[in-house]
């Protein structure tokens, strides 16, 4: 697509900033929601916020769907205050797609803001949440999600809730491709995971608890569905998913009725001491390793300064893509100013406590 | 007996990109690729469509229509339903003669193939109009430089792929745009096995997902077909084996007798064929 051109690719976007004190273990988590374009994730956000209000224990909500129409539930940052969906379609010339990851990106940009700001409220509030584009790839599999996760993550306890279409997954391979799916993301994030069966009021999603304690009924609802072909490789993946399945967090919810939302609470807060012992050992391992290689190419850099050579960044692509890149940044901040990107500084006060619409 | 490749990956993966440097590599080795588009919302690309599903139906006719009111993701999800339903339209614009070598690009959301039986009726009614088919999963190097996110792609892959039911090869994009040291990484990854690959790491994390990780690293080793191909679309000899690799698994250019089984499995004797 020609977007790709203009975007900012993912050689452009900074790393995040490595904290030197490591992440916050006292603070309060945040949730990334993530799903399927019609799971159900912002109906789940909006039942969550509004349990949490009624028990007085109330979330700090954060809306990163740029195309979405109506954010039906108080918010307190809102991507589409940041960045304007519709503006960023004219000005880069994009279709739909290309202006969702683009307001990622730019939202991105200014995550550290954001984190800022949850840091500074992280007294006033429960939980926060995280409510993510409608298509899951928008998230993660593009830069800016992964950077926004790690960002967050790097910060304070984070955890993700990975929510399923309980109605849709009572097909048997669409059950299997989810699960394979939410292992993927399981696996890029490194982080807590729950897996959550929405819509239980209209499919009771025992079915699904059912497959996944017993391979063999699993395996055999799904033979009754694939062709010979995938017969091995099917019974394979099966397997994959049981090791999966252990220790996994689940929790059936409807987002319509309520019911489930003490197991969410429950689940988070499980998670969150995984996030302590799991997570942060890690984190911190990463640090201590890119501290030692950054010290090494720096002295690298050194001597071969001293000898006179030229020093290629490694960090940087080879070749003459240099002029190329320096071009496109301006051209992109000039456009970025025009498009008037909003400050994340204030959060939407006054706003928070109502609905708010396009 | 036709052929077709179906081009699949997330956004940004270089779909778009590859279905033109494929085109552009055959024109000069005389080898004509009919090309499709069958991504609804897509906007611009670099190579001569011989369909375009947005003649018959686009996500902007879609969302700019007063009686419907959806999202970029409904109107999407409705356009690919209306293509289901007028298969005949497909077929009548393919136009397949014998032997013909089809590549399509296809949206990328995961909805399509997963949630959706749409995708899977697609390639269904190709099948029934005497098509071999292959997916052809892309996936950007850059999201791929650690062992778990190694791991990750596949897993990505593999949820496609037992969607849709077809042979599949995955394709690691924009190696050209990688450092020198990320090349040897990824050079690495590909030629080692998944298993070693894996246990490198010790962390808690590592450690309570082991079994995990080394069942997923198995299946990767036992079917060779979950295998990973890097792409440089600047050299053409990766475009080149690329494509031979394809064109194995579609069976491509072999005898006519039909096939079953993976490339792995058949016999040298048979190999000489091709």
């Amino acid at each position: 697509m020609s977007a790709e051109n203009q975007q900012p690719s993912s050689s452009e976007i900074p790393e995040i900033a490595v904290t030197q004190t490591g992440p916050n273990l006292a603070q309060k988590p945040s949730v990334l929601v993530l799903g399927m374009a019609g799971s159900g994730k912002t109906t789940f956000v909006q039942r969550l916020t509004a349990y949490l209000h009624a028990r007085k224990t109330p979330p700090y909500v954060i809306n990163l769907d740029p195309a979405v129409s109506k954010v039906p539930y108080p918010v307190n940052v809102d991507i589409r205050d940041t960045v304007k969906y519709k503006e960023v379609m004219k000005e880069f010339g994009m279709g739909p797609n290309g202006a969702i990851m683009t307001c990622l990106n730019l939202m991105c940009t200014r995550f550290d803001k954001v984190i800022e700001l949850i840091n500074k409220r992280s007294d006033d509030f429960s939980v926060c949440l995280l409510d993510t584009p409608g298509q899951i790839e928008a998230f993660t599999w593009s830069a800016s999600g992964s950077i926004i996760t790690d960002s967050l993550a790097s910060s304070h306890p984070t955890v993700v809730m990975y929510i399923v279409d309980s109605a849709r997954a009572t097909n048997p391979t669409t059950f299997m491709s989810n699960m394979l799916y939410a292992c993927s993301i399981l696996y890029r994030t490194k982080l807590p995971f729950i897996v959550v069966f929405n819509k239980a009021d209209i499919v009771k999603p025992t079915f699904a608890l059912k497959w996944m304690q017993d391979f063999e009924r699993f395996d055999e609802a799904l033979e009754d569905n694939r062709s010979s072909y995938m017969n091995d490789l099917s019974r394979s993946l099966s397997l994959v998913l049981d090791e999966f399945y252990c220790g996994l967090k689940t929790v059936c919810v409807s987002s319509a009725t309520g019911e489930g939302f003490d197991d969410v609470m429950t689940a988070i807060s499980e998670s969150v001491e995984a996030y302590k012992t799991e997570y942060v050992p890690m984190y911190e391992k990463v640090l201590a390793e890119k501290k030692e290689l950054d010290e090494k190419e720096r002295k690298k850099r050194e001597e071969e300064a001293m000898k006179g050579k030229a020093v290629h960044d490694l960090n940087k692509q080879d070749g003459d893509g240099e002029d190329d890149d320096g071009m496109l940044e301006s051209e992109l901040n000039a456009k970025v100013d025009r498009i008037h990107l909003g400050g994340v500084d204030e959060e939407n006060d006054e706003d928070a406590e109502i609905e708010r619409a396009t | 007996m036709k052929y077709a490749q179906l081009v699949m990956g997330p956004a940004g993966s270089g779909k778009s990109t590859y279905c033109s440097v494929m085109h552009n590599h055959c024109l000069s080795t005389g080898r004509t690729l009919r090309m499709v588009n069958l991504d609804p919302a897509c906007e611009v690309f670099n190579y001569p469509a011989v369909v375009d599903v947005r003649d018959l139906i686009s996500v902007n006719d879609v969302q700019e229509d007063e009686e419907l009111i959806l999202g970029p993701n409904g109107a999407l999800v409705f356009c690919m339903e209306y293509l289901v339903q007028n298969l005949d339209w497909l077929h009548d614009e393919l136009d397949e003669g014998e032997d013909d070598y089809f590549v399509i690009d296809c949206p990328g959301q995961i909805e399509l193939y997963s949630h959706l039986p749409v995708m899977r009726q697609i390639v269904d009614a190709l099948k029934s109009w005497d098509f071999n088919v292959c997916s052809v999963f892309l996936i950007d190097t850059n999201f791929v430089l650690e062992a778990e996110k190694f791991i990750s792609g596949a897993l990505t892959a593999l949820s496609a792929m037992v969607a849709i039911e077809t042979p599949a090869i995955n394709v690691l994009t924009k190696m050209d745009l990688l450092s020198e040291r990320n090349k040897q990484l990824v050079d690495e990854f590909l030629e080692t096995d998944t298993r070693s690959i894996v246990d490198q790491d010790e962390t808690v994390w590592n450690s309570k997902h082991r079994r995990l990780t080394r069942t997923i690293a198995q299946v990767l080793e036992d079917y060779s077909i979950v295998k990973f191909v890097p792409l440089n679309c600047e050299d053409e000899e990766s475009i080149d084996q690329l494509l031979l690799t394809i064109d194995t698994t579609i069976q491509y250019g072999e005898d006519l007798e039909v096939k079953d089984h993976y490339p792995e499995e058949l016999d040298p004797e048979q190999l000489d064929h091709i």
